[in-house]
């Protein structure tokens, strides 16, 4: 299990695709599978800042699991409790918005949002069949 | 690295990382074409919901004034986040 703190603004972006590139090269992952991740991380971080409430100055993000699975947690500090997980989604497709909660309960396994003593947790399961 | 080429008759060609740190500046490029446009994928290594965003809202834009839009020489990784965003359906992909 890997875990780094990003700043909380979108020049982040880069870096933490740069941490999920290296940590999938470690465990052997083909990298194709970076693009799917990366992306995951891009959907739940940019939601994060757009609709968390508060925040440090940094999140958590920690990457692990075992085997097949790759399990993913972003944490948020000091912030307000936003569920995106019980957020709706947009009624028809052709919308501007609202793609980035689709597209992550499309692509993960399983999602989890915690909240607890100000800090939110968002945890996403992903299996890559070797 | 995003870059965006916007040419002449409609045609733009996007490449590298198209995510949300870009998607202001492809936004604003994709602003000012008026005519019928034919997106080249071939070299977007990327794109999030964000920028799936910023070209729903071009097509939109250029569907409701009559023209076309349509995105040529997508890879298949690119493609398969309009398919699970369902927009595979909505735009038109060749």
């Amino acid at each position: 299990m890997v875990e780094r703190r990003f700043p909380r603004n979108l020049g982040s972006l880069e870096p933490m695709a740069q941490f999920v590139a290296d940590y999938l090269g470690s465990r052997g992952f083909d990298p194709e599978h970076s693009f799917t991740v990366d992306l995951l991380v891009e959907e739940l971080f940019t939601n994060l800042l757009r609709y968390g409430k508060g925040g440090g100055p940094e999140v958590s993000l920690r990457l692990g699991g075992q085997q097949e699975e790759l399990v993913l947690t972003l944490r948020d500090f000091d912030v307000e409790s936003f569920d995106p997980t019980s957020a709706p989604e947009p009624t028809t497709r052709a919308t501007v918005g609202g793609h980035g909660l689709r597209l992550v309960r499309s692509i993960s396994d399983s999602i989890r949002y915690e909240y607890r003593d100000r800090s939110a947790s968002i945890t996403l399961t992903k299996r890559f069949p070797r | 690295m995003f870059e965006i080429l916007v040419q002449e008759g409609g045609l733009v060609k996007l490449s590298g990382r198209l995510d949300a740190a870009q998607s202001d500046r492809a936004k604003a490029a994709l602003d000012g074409v008026r005519e019928s446009a034919t997106l080249d994928l071939a070299d977007l290594d990327y794109v999030s919901s964000a920028g799936l965003g910023v070209l729903v809202q071009t097509y939109k834009r250029l569907h409701d004034s009559g023209h076309g839009f349509k995105l040529t020489n997508v890879k298949p990784r690119v493609r398969s986040v309009f398919v699970y965003a369902g927009l595979d359906k909505v735009l038109h992909l060749e």
